[in-house]
């Protein structure tokens, strides 16, 4: 089982400092979301820990660097980009190349491709092929060594609902089988069912690693709906402890302290609490709060005529 | 490096412009061989043996008026060896295989190679039947040795050219353009300027001088490896006088030695 180990990635395009001393750790047995905005490094990144562009730091799979594994696809399998292949050559061939490098069976090139779902394709060329189909052909790529360890950039896009579906399942499989899996996506609500734990990038910049839930318990978005007969005389109270308040109808909805806090200052207050409900924050809220000044490119939906 | 060759063998057989473009190679020559042994074999004035040889072999190049056909569609393999994985965007999916990058380069210069000479020797014992077939007289061992490792060498470092000019450039389209434009449009203008050049200095008959620069012109000093009469002794009055087959090979040599020193250096250092 590997444990994934980068240390100190940077890389500069010019002047512009695309990925800033990244420090993290991926654990075996855990599904590690990798996120951050547009252009903000995760593909750079990706292609440092492999050793596929120059740069600062090292990442090491149990130690030893990707340059070093000897046949590397049987210790770590990547997918970086959406199909990396030659257009006419047979899926299948596609996968026995790679193979070979590998010494890698046939035998495993026909498993894997049963196990993505192209047993009925995969003598077919790949120039026509969906960009699903295509995804999956690089998964299968990824998994056709049976590696400790996963690196997928994006490997959702282009699935449709029942591949994601597949793919989610696929990921918390080989994670609890002991193996490492480290995955960007921008479906954030797919990240929140499969991470365990988190790498938030922007600007090139660590803004956060840990647990999920951590990440989300952090965010300042979480709030407590707070329904009292005594609004008037617990409003101050609480706002006394910095907190934000809105009012909804009969409920505070409160942001800035915790539940605890608000019983704790209703009960010193004497307000009546008929209701104290704490909403989370969801990990896109969480996601965009941690991000909201690291975006490099920022839409506009205002008038364009 | 075993593993790195043994990717590069699928890869080869995997493809289908390997089996096209060997295709086309043989079977020009298979047209153009069983053509000119026909001619040959009516003409009073060719008997067959080295001459006969020569000419069939080359489809004409021997005699400097054409260039080396198969060379230039063999060498397209040398492109794609390279220029297929940057306009497929293989390179990551190959180093992440094969992540040690030494290996493979130097699996693609070796396959390369390997390739290049076959599909010519093939090209040449297409040669050699349509010789027998007519009925002419077959070469003498040194002129089917001399004339047949001219070619193959040619070839191959004609192939290796277009391989350093795909990792050169990254681009499969302007190493295509380069491998066909340098040897047929490029060495002849700048032929054509040394020759005005020395045409209307003070001594256009006197020895070497700016002449010189003709003989290091790679593709076309690399072409005495199989032409056994050239244009270029029509240019012997402006005082040229070109290197023989060894120097000029050597030539070739050390201009696509250079070319791929070139492009290792810059596939080690690149970003895939």
């Amino acid at each position: 089982m590997a444990l994934i180990q980068a240390v100190g990635l940077g890389k500069t395009y010019g002047s512009t400092r695309a990925v800033n001393d990244l420090s993290f750790e991926v654990h075996p047995g855990s599904v590690t979301g990798f996120l951050g905005p547009n252009g903000s490094g995760k593909s750079t990144t990706m292609r440092l820990m492999l050793g596929l562009d120059r740069g600062d730091g090292a990442t090491t799979y149990d130690g030893r660097t990707f340059a070093e594994l000897d046949h590397p696809m049987r210790h770590v399998g990547a997918l970086l980009e959406a199909k990396p292949f030659h257009p006419t050559r047979q899926a299948r061939n596609h996968l026995r190349m790679l193979a070979a490098a590998n010494r890698i069976p046939d035998s495993r090139v026909d498993q894997v491709i049963e196990m993505v779902g192209l047993s009925s394709v995969s003598k077919g060329k790949p120039k026509k092929f969906s960009l699903g189909m295509g995804q999956r052909l690089g998964i299968a790529a990824a998994l056709l060594g049976d590696p400790d360890t996963l690196i997928l950039d994006e490997p959702s896009n282009g699935l449709d609902p029942q591949g994601i579906t597949w793919l989610r399942s696929l990921l918390k499989h080989l994670a609890g089988e002991g193996r490492s899996v480290f995955v960007s996506s921008h479906l954030l609500q797919e990240m929140a069912v499969l991470a365990d734990e988190l790498v938030v990038i922007g600007r090139g910049q660590m803004l956060a690693n840990g647990a999920v839930a951590d990440f989300i318990s952090h965010s300042g978005l979480g709030t407590v709906e707070v329904r009292t007969p005594d609004g008037a005389v617990l409003a101050p109270a609480i706002e006394a402890l910095g907190a934000a308040i809105t009012r909804e109808g009969d409920s505070l909805v409160v942001s800035g302290v915790t539940a605890e806090q608000i019983g704790e200052a209703a009960h010193s207050a004497g307000a009546r609490l008929h209701q104290l409900v704490t909403r989370q924050a969801t990990l896109e809220e969480a996601f965009l709060e941690a991000t909201g000044l690291s975006e490099e490119f920022r839409g506009s939906t205002g008038d364009v005529a | 490096m075993i593993d790195a060759l043994r990717y590069e063998y699928v890869r080869l057989r995997t493809l289908r412009s390997t089996y096209w473009l060997i295709g086309i190679a043989m079977t020009f020559q298979l047209i153009m061989s069983v053509v000119l042994a026909a001619v040959i074999s009516q003409s009073s004035s060719f008997d067959g043996g080295n001459a006969a040889f020569d000419v069939i072999a080359t489809i004409g190049a021997s005699s400097g008026f054409a260039p080396l056909f198969i060379a230039y569609i063999i060498g397209l393999l040398g492109v794609f060896s390279t220029g297929h994985e940057y306009r497929h965007g293989m390179i990551r999916a190959t180093l992440t295989a094969i992540p040690n990058r030494t290996h493979v380069f130097a699996a693609k210069v070796i396959s390369t190679v390997v390739i290049s000479a076959a599909a010519a020797l093939l090209c040449i014992l297409i040669a050699l039947l349509s010789i027998v077939a007519f009925g002419l007289d077959l070469p003498t061992a040194k002129g089917l040795v001399n004339m047949t490792s001219g070619t193959l060498i040619f070839t191959a470092l004609f192939s290796l050219s277009g391989l350093a000019f795909s990792a050169l450039t990254r681009n499969q389209t302007a190493a295509v353009a380069l491998l066909m434009l340098v040897p047929s449009v490029v060495e002849q203008i700048i032929r054509a300027i040394v020759i005005a050049i020395k045409s209307a200095s003070d001594h256009p008959s006197s020895d070497g001088g700016i002449m010189n620069i003709l003989k290091y012109l790679p593709y076309d000093a690399g072409g005495k490896l199989y032409t056994r009469a050239s244009l270029d002794d029509l240019l012997s009055f402006l005082g040229f006088i070109p290197f023989g087959a060894v120097g000029g090979g050597i030539v070739m040599a050390v201009f696509v030695g250079a070319l791929l020193a070139g492009s290792y250096a810059l596939f080690i250092r690149r970003d895939a």
